[in-house]
């Protein structure tokens, strides 16, 4: 296609524009790339005076753990081949063997065979095929950056990182699922509601979205410490101390973060035609089952991209948790701040990195599997019939 | 099946009312289109019927049945939407069976019922295809078929051809009055398109700030308007009004002088279509200059200036005259309207 000549720009400010754009993808990129690279290192190179150190890790290489070119590129090949299987062959297996109507199912068992086939190839089956083809190589076979996994080891296997990870499951898992539940349906309410009492209720949960996180909790923390005592006389001697449990946690997660779900929602509700409603109730659904079967199937982009929030609200979240949760159902972000409290040594410090680095994975992961959903849901209004 | 009566039916909000009073029976098979400029009405009296928007007062009777309390579902009713209500993550099929298959009709009939009805709009060869794929009198004839594939007991129409063009409303207008021909079913269609009303309609109501000015057939409507609102809303031009005085069987007006009428005395409003009036060569009723003139094609359409309005009227398509030149009128008592000044009313005439 040729640009209409009135669009079409000067050579300098094409360049302009477009250096601009790198050095600031180059800027906001770079702490995850300077993390992630660390967290790779011994503590000697993380922390290294000379950058190039810090990148090609010549004590950690010193020590015997590096990567040579030859495993470089097969990496490198193997990536951009799974990138490859999980773009063309991955959709067309699930649209070929789900059963109809089910295609999420599909998608989640054929993305779980894809991940764990990945894993295995890439971390067992890989590694030792290399060594015996670095040994017969001569210097391409030699190493030439510094690589080690020895902190991941050490925060997920002897601090029981996965604990805190197995929390952080539990705590999202139930704010979503609960805002997403309760959102979903008050914000069709509210949507085709005309009536002024449907305004307040807005406005009051403005109000209370606009509350700093640090009244609430401040308001739940003495009941939850006090919750056996205060409850004795309706559930006997089983009264359960809330603080500390991660139901508790997230009754204040999901009342934090509900007023906005329900904005949110009401607004992509909204941009779904009231006649689709009308259409179906004429059609022969009541309310409900116009709602299920005809709004809802509407309105995912809509869901996804607010359960995306509300995931990220929960996941995020510190104040809340480090304060109302004990040591032993602690999720991953206070855990992490928590190695920072203790007599903080370097290789603490590069734990602390690596745990960093290990708790952004899954949002790449999320955010490239409901990509489509969640660009369709923020540019919004893509529903009209 | 069925016939429709709605007794005393109004609607309210706050103090806005939005149908007053609405009385009329819909015989069974009879094709009834509500007309009116947009906000009077006409819509909100057809939700009533469907049961999307409850009557504050008064009964809406559907085969002998109250209704007032039924859900829309058990109304036993199909409606056509003007945006076309169609399900966008359905393709054409789904769409069309979606009634059938939220009523529990017997699986076995679906596809059957789904291909007679899509063939009665010429869908076809479409079925597969989703709404957002296809064109805009598709859809609506997706809307169509979805409406008459449960043969329900009453069609209700909201300006269904409103978002069409104008040669693919022709079209669709035709499959519309073919189609409830074939079906035979009672049916409600909304619009403020007075050619669709005059072309469809076995009866038309003409609905004016919630309140029904005239019922009627089409002939009826145009031939005999009850009041200067509908005088003035149905036909293209609408009917000429003049404002004036009858005295002694003659009415008077600026520009103009008509005699043999019947009437009281005193201000009237009189009327007539432009297509009744002649242009002469001299001595006809009302005297002026031209305002402008319109070639039609099929005629010309010369506009003076007379009893405080603009006059139109229609000569043959030959005809030429400057603008400012003195030309006269006939216009013979037996083609005039009267209609009270005050009121609006329809004093006589014809």
């Amino acid at each position: 296609m040729v640009t209409p000549k009135a669009l079409r720009q000067p050579m300098s400010l094409r360049f302009g524009s477009a250096a601009f754009l790198a050095a600031w993808c180059f800027i906001a990129a770079f702490p995850i790339f300077w993390i992630a690279v660390m967290s790779f290192k011994t503590p000697v190179d993380a922390f290294a005076a000379n950058p190039l150190d810090v990148v090609f890790g010549p004590e950690t290489r010193a020590r015997g753990n590096g990567l040579s070119v030859i495993d470089i590129l097969a990496g490198l090949a193997m990536l951009f081949l799974a990138a490859r299987l999980a773009m063309r062959w991955l959709p067309r297996m699930v649209a070929r063997y789900s059963p109809p109507g089910l295609s999420v199912v599909g998608w989640i068992i054929g993305s779980l065979a894809f991940g764990i086939g990945f894993i295995v190839v890439f971390f067992v089956i890989l590694p030792p095929i290399l060594d015996v083809v670095n040994g017969m190589t001569g210097p391409l076979g030699a190493p030439v950056i510094g690589l080690t996994a020895e902190h991941y080891e050490a925060v997920w296997v002897e601090n029981d990182f996965w604990r805190n990870f197995v929390n952080s499951l539990i705590v999202t898992t139930g704010v979503v699922t609960v805002s997403l539940t309760v959102g979903t349906l008050a914000g069709y309410g509210l949507a085709r509601s005309g009536s002024t009492l449907a305004f307040w209720i807005l406005i009051v949960a403005l109000i209370f979205r606009a509350l700093p996180h640090s009244v609430l909790v401040a308001g739940y923390l003495p009941v939850f410490i006090n919750s056996a005592e205060m409850l004795r006389p309706i559930l006997g001697e089983n009264a359960p101390t809330l603080y500390g449990q991660p139901l508790a946690v997230i009754a204040v997660l999901v009342s934090i973060n509900q007023p906005f779900t329900i904005w949110m929602l009401r607004s992509f509700f909204q941009n779904i035609p009231a006649e689709l409603d009308e259409a179906a109730r004429v059609d022969g659904c009541t309310h409900f089952q116009a709602f299920r079967w005809v709004i809802m199937p509407v309105m995912w982009p809509g869901v996804i991209t607010t359960g995306l929030f509300s995931f990220l609200l929960a996941y995020n979240d510190f104040l809340v948790t480090s304060l109302l949760l004990d040591a032993q159902n602690q999720t991953m972000v206070p855990a992490i701040a928590g190695y920072f409290n203790r007599e903080t040594t370097t290789t603490d410090q590069v734990e602390a990195v690596a745990a960093a680095v290990s708790i952004t994975a899954p949002l790449f992961l999320l955010v490239m599997v409901f990509q489509r959903q969640i660009v369709s849901g923020l540019t919004a209004g893509a529903v009209k019939g | 099946m069925a016939e429709i009566q709605l007794r005393g039916v109004s609607k309210r909000w706050g103090n806005f009312v939005g149908v007053d009073n609405f009385d009329l029976t819909i015989a069974d098979r009879e094709f009834l289109v509500l007309l009116g400029p947009s906000g009077c009405g006409k819509t909100t009296t057809m939700r009533m019927v469907a049961g999307l928007e409850e009557a504050t007062e008064g009964e809406i009777v559907i085969g002998g049945k109250v209704v007032n309390d039924l859900d829309p579902k058990d109304r036993d009713i199909a409606m056509v939407f003007q945006s076309y209500g169609l399900y966008p993550n359905m393709n054409v099929y789904d769409n069309i069976r979606f009634p059938l298959k939220v009523r529990k009709v017997p699986e076995g009939e679906h596809d059957d019922r789904v291909r007679r009805a899509s063939a009665m709009v010429e869908l076809d060869e479409f079925l597969h295809r989703k709404p957002a794929e296809l064109s805009g009198g598709q859809r609506q004839r997706v809307a169509l078929a979805r409406a008459i594939v449960r043969q329900p007991q009453v069609f209700l129409m909201d300006e269904p051809l409103s978002n069409l063009d104008a040669k693919l409303r022709v079209s669709t207008r035709a499959q519309i009055k073919n189609l409830s021909h074939e079906l035979k079913v009672t049916t409600i269609y909304v619009t403020h398109d007075q050619i669709e009303a005059m072309t469809l309609a076995d009866r038309v109501v003409v609905m004016s700030q919630g309140v029904v000015q005239q019922v009627g057939t089409p002939t009826d409507i145009y031939d005999r308007p009850a009041n200067t609102f509908v005088a003035g809303f149905i036909g293209s031009p609408a009917m000429n009004l003049m404002e004036g005085t009858l005295q002694g069987g003659v009415f008077t007006a600026n520009n103009a002088q008509i005699g043999g009428l019947q009437g009281s005395d005193g201000p009237v409003t009189l009327g007539f279509r432009a297509e009744d009036a002649a242009v002469g060569e001299g001595g006809g009723e009302i005297n002026a200059k031209v305002y402008t003139m319109e070639l039609l094609g099929d005629a010309t359409m010369i506009t003076v200036r007379a009893g405080g309005a603009l006059v139109s009227v229609k000569a043959h398509k030959e005809y030429r005259a400057e603008i400012g030149q003195e030309i006269s009128i006939s216009v013979p008592a037996q083609i005039c309207h009267l209609f009270d000044s005050r009121t609006g009313a329809r004093t006589g005439g014809m």
